[in-house]
């Protein structure tokens, strides 16, 4: 039984992962248009806490996109320069969907690892119960 | 003659004994074990159920607690009704 509940954990592990990088999405898509704003990068690493079951993840520390961030042209904004530009954020809206959709993905993924242990299971106290 | 007899039978009875009394308790303890591991599943269950009502606590955790308390309950009942199912075999035997 310890298996199919480390199991359980494991794939819970990488559901609450998964949660978290589309919250980073979603802050992503929600400070599109703020000035200045970086893109957030979630990392993952491997859970290494005590009594975590081995081979469960867990969301690593945020890093921020470094590469530059666009000049956006518009005198009339209250932070543009001499020049009539201010620094836009590095949000890539296209980027930031397809990342959605692949924490989805991954999502699902866990997801049918979880139903499928409690099917496995169902199945072992089954054949225990004929 | 008698009291050789009387220690032989002494001396065959005693590790007879002895097996016949420490089995039981090895077999106890794991039972034992096995109820705690169980009544410690369920109650981290409950617990996360509480916890999940009053405080906003991960949902994840709400849901794989209730799994390994699902899984435990069903295992739990399975063996009940196979240890039931056994006594009532005995009851039934002609005497």
């Amino acid at each position: 039984m310890t298996d199919f509940s480390n199991a359980l954990s494991v794939a819970a592990s990488g559901m609450r992962a998964q949660a978290q990088r589309l919250t980073h999405v979603s802050e992503n898509i929600a400070n599109a248009d703020t000035p200045g704003y970086h893109r957030k990068i979630t990392s993952f690493e491997v859970e290494r806490a005590m009594g975590a079951p081995d081979g469960a993840v867990r969301p690593g520390p945020v890093r921020l996109d470094q590469t530059t961030l666009p000049m956006i042209f518009d005198p009339s904004h209250p932070m543009a320069d001499e020049a009539g530009t201010y620094e836009g954020s590095n949000v890539d809206l296209v980027i930031e969907l397809a990342d959605a959709r692949e924490a989805q993905r991954s999502y699902e993924a866990n997801l049918r690892i979880f139903d499928q242990i409690r099917q496995m299971s169902s199945s072992l106290n089954e054949l225990l119960r004929r | 003659m008698d009291i050789r007899q009387s220690l032989a039978a002494a001396a065959y009875a005693q590790p007879r004994l002895a097996p016949a009394a420490a089995q039981p308790e090895g077999g106890g303890n794991l039972f034992t074990q096995a109820i705690t591991n169980f009544a410690d599943t369920v109650a981290q269950g409950e617990a996360q159920a509480r916890a999940a009502m009053t405080t906003g606590v991960d949902p994840h955790s709400l849901v794989t607690a209730l799994a390994q308390t699902e899984l435990a309950v069903e295992t739990a009942v399975t063996i009940r009704d196979r240890v039931v199912e056994a006594y009532q075999e005995i009851l039934r035997m002609p005497v």
